[in-house]
């Protein structure tokens, strides 16, 4: 168990040859530079770069945007600057409606974002509450695990077209399904992380020190499993930015004239004849995206935690 | 030699690369974006329920492509008494259903009964006026009377709500007519429905009663007619262009261009095409309730614009609210017809006491004219925002809630909105008038909550002229009425445009409630 | 292992009942009007409320839920609110367009990804192994849509190798078989990478293992020693994947069917929720939680027969 904390007191040093003092000593040194082997991974690099790079876009849209992304004009359909029939104006064209496809990226990556942000937050806190209660308590465990395996039972996207036509459209269904989805995962692996640790000798010492179960739970259980909790997250990032994108696309989401990446694909799907740049960008900007996210906490489960490698 | 599955999978494969199968040119595929709810006439008044209908079924009287001339079609004559109030037709005695029963008088007025049953619940039954008793004299004459004359009657009952259909099988399917199997007397008979996938048809050998307008009476001259549902707009026009779709009125605007280019795809259109696209105001409440703001309105939306960059210039833009083609329809409306002018709309908004304020926007009293509409997802959504993008410009924010269809039709019932989209066809101006101007119709269709008693005066007067100069009249009078308080903003009226593969004759395109292939008789493959 | 599947079993029950009980819920607050989409747009508030009463919506919740729980009881799943079809039937129709889905997707992508994860472990470092492993992150990242509208793009509408409309037959006929290829293609995209990850690892685990090690010291050629020892192992933890992965599949089966205008469950589902469907909703539902109750009990078995520690 890799765990990262320091706060471990002096009474587990007596025992020697047991994993959590043999982890302690080892990740002393790793946990100190994990952020340096971590951007020595080219890799990985590149993936924070280009996260980091999509991240301030999006945060920046107002200033870095050339068009208001909401107003039609008259030169729809306009292909990229580098087409025949391209304009300066537009370097990435214009969509269905004559709006500016690069001011609309911008904004619409700022969508996208948002709702990954918020439904992995939502998710892995809810998640790992639940699933390190569960571990922790044995009464309610079951309880907790049964309505897991019901949750688990719905794929994420009916799920969120049951939640959008309860809620109507818009992005709160859309976080609030993807959060609920990646509840039971998030429960589970905090769950299987927690009972890992609880067997660990320094749990039984500190009871036998006469702590609480609740002063254990936060100096211990919290702590120990954070990084692993962490790692799973991000590596779920990923994979909720892609299903919030199909979400969209399939008509649930963001209200008109607001843009995300998902429904400006979607939008563009009538004139993949025509224009198929209205909808390939926000597609290959949405690859990008969970490609970097991927990739990025790939190598931050590797760095932190090996043995954790799948 | 036997053929292994494995052989045989492999000929399949080879023979499946030639996309284009000699062997089945006597069948036909049909692409259409949605599906109906079910298939029993007098329920379904989908325009998807429809077009299949019209060809598994037949009504007393068809209608001609001008959407003005009545043909004989299960009649072959009638009278119509000197008040109006009795029609007797005379039904031909070679008709058979499908299952080869012979049809007579009897089926004919028991489904007309059925239509105007209470217990049946049909939507459209006020199309059939006001009955007072459909009887068959005889196996060949049908007397249909009226308590109230109905000037458009022989128009409605061509519709396909009043299609005949064998009393005997819906008593044996029960619940599952229109559902499971389906007995009428068209040129083709039902063979199966998947629904939201297709609906497949076959000829219907004994078929040669068709309508008189029509070259060909019958039979059919395709075998089998497959109406395929493709829900991806721009799939439909790749279908027909890759030969894996033979007809579609279902194009999107964007794909005329390209069909009309393509060297094996024809597209045509028909001039009386009586659909109409539009956005209307509940006139009840607070923030359109002014007639000027109601005007102000109009005259800030380009709808020529619309037409030219949204719809790729295949529509018409509307300024009347139904077109100018339709039957009754009173050409010294177009002087008073609200086009666009945002210099006027803003004067009007003045007038009416909503001043620009700091932030650009309309306000009056402390209130800032931001109406809601409610609109269905898609195109509706595309309209929307452009229109909510001219509005802009004269201080109006339009907000916008797109919903889905099914959810829609619940919510626009409802008082919750200032405006609404609606598209409907119509075959005349007292059809689209007596739906949607009647104060009864209140609060569906009549979702405008127009509630004027000399409309519906002029409305009665309308629907049980005698002549037709009364009746236009009325009409007149009405619509003036409707246009002058700017109840509507119009956006365009939409003709019927079908594509078609070049290995199909000719054929002209019909307008009756969207249904452009009519009843098929004239669909066929050049050899 | 029979009182193992027993136990399992045992436990589905509560969970099934669980997905019965939110199915219901679900869809009791969905605001659509299923008596107004019957009506049409043109009919009058007098009809409208006809039908309403028709189709029992007026009643109490309770009583609704009552009437459902009855029906289940005898496996009566009622008729769609909207065409009147039996509900029974409409899924018996669409069952079997989305198991040729999703069996079309695995059976090609299931091997080729185990190929290429044992590959990549094999040649673990080199080149093959960091590009086999890059497709793989590329794999995932790509969105579904994205792929079959390209697949379309290309092979449907450029090169017109492929039809894309609908489901003309079943597999086994040669229309049938030509117009699953793109959409089983779409959906199987999505499954090759994380099958190919996880048997990589899997596999370079079970290499190091002491019986592996055994195996190769006894002078077994490397190519025995992987397929006849380390595979058996490796599979358990892919075998595990895939039964996660169905679920996953089964949402990409949605938009790969709403794409390709594939009659299946996915397709029938999102219809039934967007037009406020109840019957035929509720019974997608079950369906789903059905199927993926089965699948985690055939994992189940399945790791129990390949992982002799758990038999008994």
């Amino acid at each position: 168990m890799t765990v990262t904390t320091t706060n471990i007191p002096s009474t587990t040093k007596a025992s020697n040859g047991i994993k959590g003092d043999v982890s302690q000593e080892i990740t002393a040194p790793v946990r100190a530079h994990w952020m340096r082997r971590l951007l020595r991974d080219r890799a990985a690099f590149l993936a924070l770069l280009t996260l980091t790079i999509v991240i301030l876009g999006a945060i920046f849209a107002p200033m870095l945007a050339t068009h208001d992304p909401a107003s039609n004009s008259r030169s729809v359909m306009t292909p990229p600057a580098w087409m025949a029939m391209g304009k300066a104006e537009h370097w990435l064209g214009t969509d269905g409606q004559g709006r500016d496809i690069y001011s609309r990226l911008l904004y619409g990556a700022r969508l996208t974002l948002l709702i990954g942000f918020l439904a992995v937050g939502l998710g892995g806190f809810f998640g790992s509450l639940l699933g390190l209660l569960s571990a922790f308590n044995e009464k309610i465990d079951p309880w907790i695990m049964r309505t897991m395996d019901v949750l688990l039972s719905f794929p994420a996207i009916l799920l969120a077209l049951a939640l959008v036509a309860v809620m109507g459209q818009g992005i709160v269904p859309i976080v609030i399904a993807l959060g609920i989805s990646s509840i039971p995962d998030c429960a589970r692996v905090a769950r299987g992380i927690a009972i890992g640790v609880m067997k660990q000798e320094f749990i039984e010492a500190g009871r036998a020190v006469g702590l609480s179960n609740l002063q254990l739970f936060n100096r211990y259980l919290v702590r120990n499993a954070i990084s692993s909790i962490m790692i799973f997250i991000s590596l779920r990032f990923g994979q909720t930015i892609l299903i919030g994108a199909t979400l969209s696309f399939l008509g649930l989401g963001a209200r008109p004239p607001a843009s995300e990446l998902g429904m400006m694909a979607s939008q563009g799907r009538d004139f993949l004849l025509f224009a198929p740049h209205i909808a390939v960008i926000p597609s290959i900007l949405i690859f990008i995206i969970v490609l970097s996210a991927n990739v990025a906490g790939d190598a931050l489960r590797d760095v932190l935690d090996p043995r954790l490698q799948a | 030699m036997t053929l292994t599955p494995l052989k045989r999978t492999g000929f399949g494969v080879a023979a499946a690369f030639a996309l284009a199968l000699p062997a089945a040119a006597q069948e036909l595929t049909i692409i259409r974006a949605q599906d109906s709810n079910h298939y029993d006439p007098p329920r379904t008044t989908a325009q998807s329920g429809a077009e299949i209908i019209f060809m598994m079924s037949d009504t007393i009287v068809g209608l001609a492509e001008d959407m003005k001339t009545i043909e004989p079609l299960l009649a072959s004559s009638w009278d119509v008494s000197d008040d109006a109030l009795t029609y007797t037709f005379k039904i031909r005695d070679d008709v058979s259903f499908c299952d080869g029963k012979a049809m007579t008088a009897e089926d004919v007025a028991w489904s007309l009964n059925r239509w105007q049953d209470p217990e049946t619940k049909s939507p459209v039954r006020w199309r059939m006026g006001d009955v007072k008793s459909i009887t068959a004299l005889d196996a060949t004459t049908v007397v249909y009377e009226l308590n109230a004359p109905h000037s458009e009657l022989l128009y409605q009952l061509a519709q396909s709500f009043g299609s005949i259909i064998d009393k005997d099988t819906f008593e044996a399917l029960g619940k599952d007519f229109g559902v499971t199997g389906f007995n009428g007397t068209g040129p083709f008979c039902w063979e199966s429905w998947t629904p939201r996938d297709k609906v497949v048809l076959t000829r219907h050998e004994a078929y040669n009663w068709g309508p008189a307008n029509y070259e060909n009476a019958g039979p059919a001259q395709v075998e089998k007619v497959t109406w395929q549902i493709v829900p991806e707009a721009a799939t439909r026009t790749v279908a027909l262009l890759t030969g894996q779709g033979d007809i579609s009125p279902y194009v999107p605007f964007i794909g005329y261009s390209t069909l009309r280019a393509s060297p094996n795809i024809k597209v045509i259109k028909s001039e009386n095409a009586f659909w109409t696209n539009y956005m209307g105001f509940k006139i009840t409440k607070d923030l359109v309730g002014d007639v000027k703001v109601r005007q102000a309105i109009n005259l800030a939306v380009n709808q020529e614009a619309m037409a030219e960059d949204l719809f790729f210039g295949e529509v018409e833009p509307a300024y009347s609210y139904v077109s100018s083609g339709a039957l009754d329809y009173d050409t010294s409306l177009d002087d008073s017809l609200l086009k666009y002018d945002p210099e006027r709309a803003a004067a009007l908004l003045d007038e009416a006491g909503w001043i620009l304020n700091s932030d650009g926007k309309r306000e009056k009293d402390g209130k800032v004219m931001e109406p809601l509409t409610i609109t269905f997802t898609g195109e509706w959504q595309q309209t929307s925002e452009a229109v909510q993008a001219d509005l802009l410009k004269v201080g109006i924010e339009l907000q916008i809630e797109p919903m889905d269809s099914t959810v829609y039709w619940g919510k626009s019932a409802t008082d919750e909105f200032e405006m609404y989209v609606m598209g409907y066809p119509y075959i005349s101006a007292g059809d689209a008038l007596n739906l949607y101007f009647r104060s009864a119709n209140i609060p569906t269709p009549n979702r405008m909550n127009w509630s004027d008693p000399e409309t519906d005066e002029l409305l009665v007067t309308g629907s049980q002229a005698t002549n037709e100069t009364d009746r236009a009249a009325a009409y007149a009078k009405v619509m003036q009425k409707v246009h002058d308080s700017a109840v509507w903003l119009p956006i365009y009226h939409r003709p019927m445009q079908i594509g078609y593969s070049t290995k199909l004759a000719p054929f002209v395109a019909h307008n009756i409630y969207g249904a452009g292939l009519y009843k098929g008789l004239q669909l066929a493959f050049t050899e | 292992m029979i009182s193992a599947v027993l136990h399992r079993l045992a436990l589905s029950v509560p969970v099934l009942l669980g997905v019965l009980l939110f199915g219901f819920l679900l869809v009791q607050i969905v605001p659509g009007d299923p008596a107004m989409v019957v009506a049409g747009p043109t009919a009058t508030a007098d009809v409208v409320a006809a039908i309403r009463e028709e189709m029992g919506l007026d009643r109490p919740v309770l009583v609704q839920f009552w009437s459902y729980l009855q029906r289940m009881a005898v496996g009566d799943l009622g008729r769609s609110m909207i065409s009147n079809k039996s509900v029974t039937a409409e899924l018996g129709a669409a069952i079997w367009p989305t198991l040729e889905l999703m069996v079309g997707a695995m059976i090609w992508s299931v091997p080729v990804g185990v190929a290429m994860g044992t590959l990549a472990a094999v040649v673990r470092g080199s080149f093959i192994d960091r590009s086999i492993m890059a497709m793989s992150v590329a794999g995932v990242s790509l969105p579904i849509f994205f792929i079959s509208l390209m697949a379309i793009q290309f092979l449907g509408v450029k090169w017109q190798i492929f039809p894309f409309i609908g489901r003309p037959g079943p597999w086994y006929t040669a229309e049938g078989f030509m117009a699953l290829f793109l959409p089983a293609l779409s959906l199987g995209l999505i499954l090759i990478g994380p099958v190919a990850r996880m048997t990589r690892s899997s596999v370079l685990e079970v290499l190091k293992l002491d019986h592996v090690r055994t195996a190769r010291a006894k002078g077994l050629s490397e190519t025995r020693v992987i397929l006849a020892h380390g595979l058996r192992n490796a599979l358990i933890p892919v075998v595990t994947l895939i039964g996660l992965q169905v679920g996953y599949l089964l949402g990409g089966a949605v938009v790969t069917e709403t794409i390709f205008s594939w009659p299946g469950l996915g397709r029938l589902a999102v219809g039934a929720i967007m037009s406020s469907d109840f019957t035929v909703a509720q019974g997608t539902i079950m369906i789903f939680a059905l199927g993926f109750i089965t699948v985690n009990l055939v994992v189940d078995i399945l790791y129990s027969l390949l992982d002799p520690r758990v038999r008994k």
